[in-house]
C-alpha cells in the first residue's frame, strides 16, 4: 500500500471518477481558523485524495482546519515519530499506521496516546477488531483497509476454487507472481489453506511447517515481486498468469481491459488495514477525537471506498455502496494476518522464509 | 620558503612566520572537513553494525558481534547453521566478476577500432557514449525488462517467428524448461542469471569504453605497423603488441567495474530470482524493509566493503607482480 507506482496507477484510473472536483489548495493550513489538526497519511495519490475529498468534508462538518502531513509509509514514519517524540516536537498529531507498525509503536512505548472512545460514538460502527487496545487503553482506530487478493489471467486459466490449486504444477508451472516479503501475507494464505490459520504461527515448528509448505510452490513461481509495479507489468505482459496482488488495483486494471481477474477463493484473501493513532505529546486530543469520529462514519467510509479504493471497515449495509462498488474494494471471507507472531518471531520468520527462497 | 631565502629582512620573516602559523590551520581545516565527509558515513555504519535488534520493535546501540556472526552462520546458530548470507555474498561476487569481465572484453575491440577512426568520428562516438551515461540504472533495467518480456520482447519474437514451436518440435524446449528459461507456453528470460549479467554488463559498458579509450588512443600505432610490415598477422599483432601494452589498464578497468557492480540493486531485484540475489539487496531489505534491522544491514555492508577491499588489494598485487 506504499509504492508510488500503485498511486500512479490509481491516479490515472481514478481520475475518471472526478479529479476535477476540487482544487489542490484545500488541505493547506488555514491560519485564520482557531482549531486545527495535523494529520499524516501516505504521500502521493493517497494523501492527495485525502486532501481532495476527506479533509474538506471534515472541515466543513466540524470547523477544524486540517494540515496534511506526508508520511513515506508506516515503518519509516515510526522512526521519524519516535525521534521527534524524544525531541519533544512532533510533525503530526494524528498518524496513519499499519497494524504491525502500531503494535511495534505500542511495544516501544511512550509514542501513542490512549484514546477516549466515548468522544467518538461513530467508532461503534466498526468491527471491534479494528479498535486496537494495549495496556494503556485504545490507541488506534481503524481508518481503512485493503485486500491482497488472488488474481489470475482469465484468458489463460479457469478461476481456482482454492489457493491450493496454485500448488498444481500441471497448471501453473513457472507462471505465478508472489510477493517476496516474508510478512506480505503469503504465509497467512498457506496457514488458512493447509493449516489452522493464525494459530499455526504460535510455535516455531508451526512456522517451519508453513514455510516448508510454501517451499513446495517454488517451481510454479516465475516472479517473487518486491515492488508492486513488477507484478503489475508481469500480469500485463503475460509473464505470469496468476498470483497475489492488491484487490483494488487489480479491479482498476481489469476495468482498463488488462487480462487480470481478482478471485475470492474459498479460504478468502488476506485483509490488512491502517489505523489513526494520536501522538503521545500532541495537545490536540479533542480535535483528533472529532476527526476519528468523522472518519468512522459510514458515509466517510463509503466516500473513501469510492474515491481512494479502500475497503470500508463498516458493514456494507450501513453504507450506501452498491454491490458493484463494494466488490471493487472488498469481499469475503477475509484472512486476518498473524501480526503479533510476525513481530514476536521477526528474525526467525524472516530468516526461515529467506532460506526457503534461497534454497540454502 | 622566504625565511631561508631572505634571512636579513625582518619584515618578510614575520610575514612568513604568520603565514606558517595560518597555513597549518587551513590545512588542518581542509583535512578535518575531508575526513569528516569521507569517514563519518563509514564510522557510523561500523558503529551501527555492533547494535542490537529488539524483536518486534526497532534496534538499540550496543557492542555485540552477533550481527557479524549471523552473516556467517545465521541467526539460529548453533541449533541451526545456514550459509544464506554467504550465498548472497557469493552471488554479489559472481555477477560482478562475470559482468565486469564481459563488459571489458566486449568494450576492448570496440574501443580499439574506435581509436583507429578519424578524430571527428572519435569525438562523436565519445560524446554519444558519455551521454548514454546519463541513463540511470532504473531506466536501463526498465528497457531490458521490456525487451525480455513475454508480450513485448524476445519471447514474443520467438513465438511469432515460429522458433518456439520449432524448439518444441525438436525437443529442446524441454531442456530450456529444465534450465528455467521456459514456462509451458513460451520461452522466458526473466528471471535468469543470463538477464542479470547481461543488464549489468550493459550498465557498465560505457564506463569500460571511457576507461580504455585513453590508453588505447595513446598506443603508438607505428609499433603495430612495424609488426605488420615484419609479417605478423593481425591476430599476432593483437596478442604480442597491443594486449601486452594495455594489460594494466585492462586489469584496472575490470577491477573498477567489479567494485562498481558489487552495489548494483535494481538490476538484481528485477532480473535475479530470490535464490540468486546479492548482499546489496539483503542490506537494503534489512535496513529498510519491515524489520528495521539497521545493525544487521550495517554488518553485511561492512563485510561487503571488506570483500571489495580484499579483491582490490589482490588485484593491485597481481598487477604489480605482472608489471615487474
Amino acid at each position: 500500500m506504499t509504492s508510488i507506482n500503485r498511486r500512479t496507477l490509481l491516479k490515472t484510473a481514478g481520475s475518471v471518477a472526478g479529479m476535477a472536483a476540487a482544487s489542490s489548495v484545500i488541505g493547506t493550513p488555514l491560519i485564520a481558523q482557531s482549531r486545527s489538526l495535523k494529520i499524516g497519511s501516505y504521500g502521493g495519490y493517497f494523501e492527495d485524495s485525502f486532501k481532495e475529498y476527506v479533509y474538506p468534508a471534515f472541515t466543513e462538518a466540524t470547523g477544524i482546519a486540517v494540515e496534511s502531513v506526508t508520511q513515506p509509509n508506516s515503518t519509516d514514519w515510526l522512526v521519524t515519530m519516535s525521534q521527534a517524540t524524544a525531541a519533544g516536537n512532533v510533525p503530526a498529531d494524528v498518524s496513519l499506521y499499519a497494524r504491525d507498525t502500531m503494535i511495534k509503536a505500542s511495544r516501544i512505548g511512550g509514542l501513542l496516546a490512549p484514546l477516549d472512545l466515548t468522544k467518538m460514538p461513530a467508532t461503534s460502527n466498526l468491527d471491534g477488531y479494528f479498535i486496537f487496545e494495549d495496556t494503556t487503553g485504545a490507541i488506534g482506530v481503524g481508518a481503512m483497509s485493503w485486500f491482497t487478493a488472488m488474481v489470475i489471467n482469465p484468458n489463460e486459466v479457469e478461476a481456482p476454487a482454492s489457493w491450493a490449486e496454485f500448488w498444481d504444477s500441471s497448471k501453473f508451472e513457472a507462471s505465478l507472481g508472489l510477493s517476496k516479503n516474508f510478512n506480505s501475507q503469503f504465509l497467512d494464505i498457506v496457514a488458512a489453506t493447509f493449516f489452522e490459520g493464525a494459530e499455526t504461527f504460535s510455535t516455531k515448528d508451526g512456522i517451519v511447517a508453513l514455510v516448508e509448505k510454501a517451499a513446495e510452490i517454488k517451481p510454479n513461481v516465475a516472479l517473487w515481486w518486491s515492488a508492486e509495479s513488477q507484478m503489475e507489468q508481469s500480469m500485463k505482459n503475460g509473464d505470469v498468469i496468476g498470483g497475489q496482488y492488491y484487490l483494488d488495483v487489480a479491479n482498476l486494471m481489469a476495468l482498463d481491459g488488462f487480462p487480470i481477474k481478482p478471485i475470492f477463493p474459498k479460504e478468502g484473501n488476506p485483509q490488512d488495514y491502517g489505523s489513526w493513532c494520536l501522538s503521545a505529546i500532541s495537545e490536540k486530543a479533542d480535535e483528533a477525537a472529532e476527526f476519528m469520529n468523522f472518519a468512522s462514519d459510514p458515509a466517510t467510509q463509503a466516500l473513501m471506498s469510492r474515491m481512494i479504493g479502500t475497503a470500508p471497515l463498516v458493514d456494507q449495509s450501513k453504507t450506501d455502496l452498491t454491490d458493484e462498488e463494494f466488490a471493487m474494494v472488498s469481499g469475503a471471507p477475509s484472512i486476518k494476518p498473524a501480526y503479533e507472531a510476525y513481530l514476536d518471531n521477526e528474525t526467525f520468520i524472516k530468516e526461515t522464509w529467506e532460506k526457503m527462497l534461497a534454497g540454502a | 620558503m622566504s625565511v631561508v631565502s631572505e634571512p636579513s629582512s625582518a619584515v618578510p620573516q614575520m610575514a612568513a612566520a604568520a603565514a606558517a602559523k595560518r597555513l597549518p590551520l587551513a590545512r588542518i581545516g581542509i583535512w578535518a572537513v575531508t575526513l569528516f565527509l569521507c569517514l563519518t558515513p563509514f564510522l557510523l555504519v561500523i558503529a551501527i553494525s555492533f547494535g542490537q535488534k529488539i524483536e518486534g520493535a526497532s534496534w538499540e546501540w550496543a557492542f555485540s558481534f552477533a550481527n557479524y556472526q549471523r552473516v556467517f552462520v545465521g541467526a539460529n546458530w548453533p541449533e541451526e547453521f545456514t550459509a544464506l548470507y554467504l550465498q548472497k555474498l557469493y552471488y554479489s561476487l559472481y555477477y560482478a566478476v562475470i559482468a565486469s569481465v564481459l563488459a571489458v572484453i566486449t568494450a576492448f575491440p570496440f574501443t580499439y577500432l574506435m581509436t583507429g577512426l578519424s578524430k571527428r568520428a572519435q569525438s562523436a562516438w565519445l560524446v554519444f557514449i558519455l551521454s548514454s551515461l546519463s541513463l540511470s540504472e532504473v531506466f536501463i533495467v526498465m528497457g531490458w525488462d521490456v525487451l525480455l518480456s513475454n508480450r513485448s520482447g524476445l519471447p514474443m519474437v520467438f513465438k511469432a517467428t515460429g522458433l518456439t514451436q520449432w524448439l518444441k518440435d525438436v525437443g529442446w524446449f524441454e531442456t530450456l524448461r529444465d534450465w528455467g528459461l521456459a514456462n509451458p507456453r513460451d520461452v522466458k528470460f526473466k528471471t535468469s542469471v543470463f538477464a542479470t549479467v547481461l543488464t549489468m554488463a550493459y550498465l557498465v559498458w560505457p564506463y569500460a569504453v571511457i576507461l580504455l579509450y585513453p590508453p588505447l588512443s595513446r598506443l603508438d600505432r607505428s609499433m603495430t605497423e612495424a609488426a605488420r610490415t615484419m609479417g605478423a598477422g593481425p591476430w599476432t599483432v593483437m596478442r604480442t603488441v597491443v594486449l601486452p601494452a594495455v594489460r594494466l589498464p585492462l586489469m584496472g578497468s575490470v577491477l573498477l567495474l567489479f567494485v562498481f557492480l558489487l552495489g548494483v540493486y535494481v538490476a538484481v531485484t528485477v532480473f535475479a530470482e530470490p535464490a540468486k540475489q546479492t548482499m546489496a539487496v539483503s542490506v537494503y531489505e534489512a535496513v529498510r524493509g519491515n524489520t528495521l534491522n539497521a545493525p544487521f544491514g550495517s554488518a553485511q555492508a561492512v563485510i561487503l566493503l571488506l570483500t571489495a577491499g580484499l579483491f582490490l588489494a589482490l588485484g593491485q598485487w597481481l598487477t604489480r607482480r605482472n608489471a615487474s
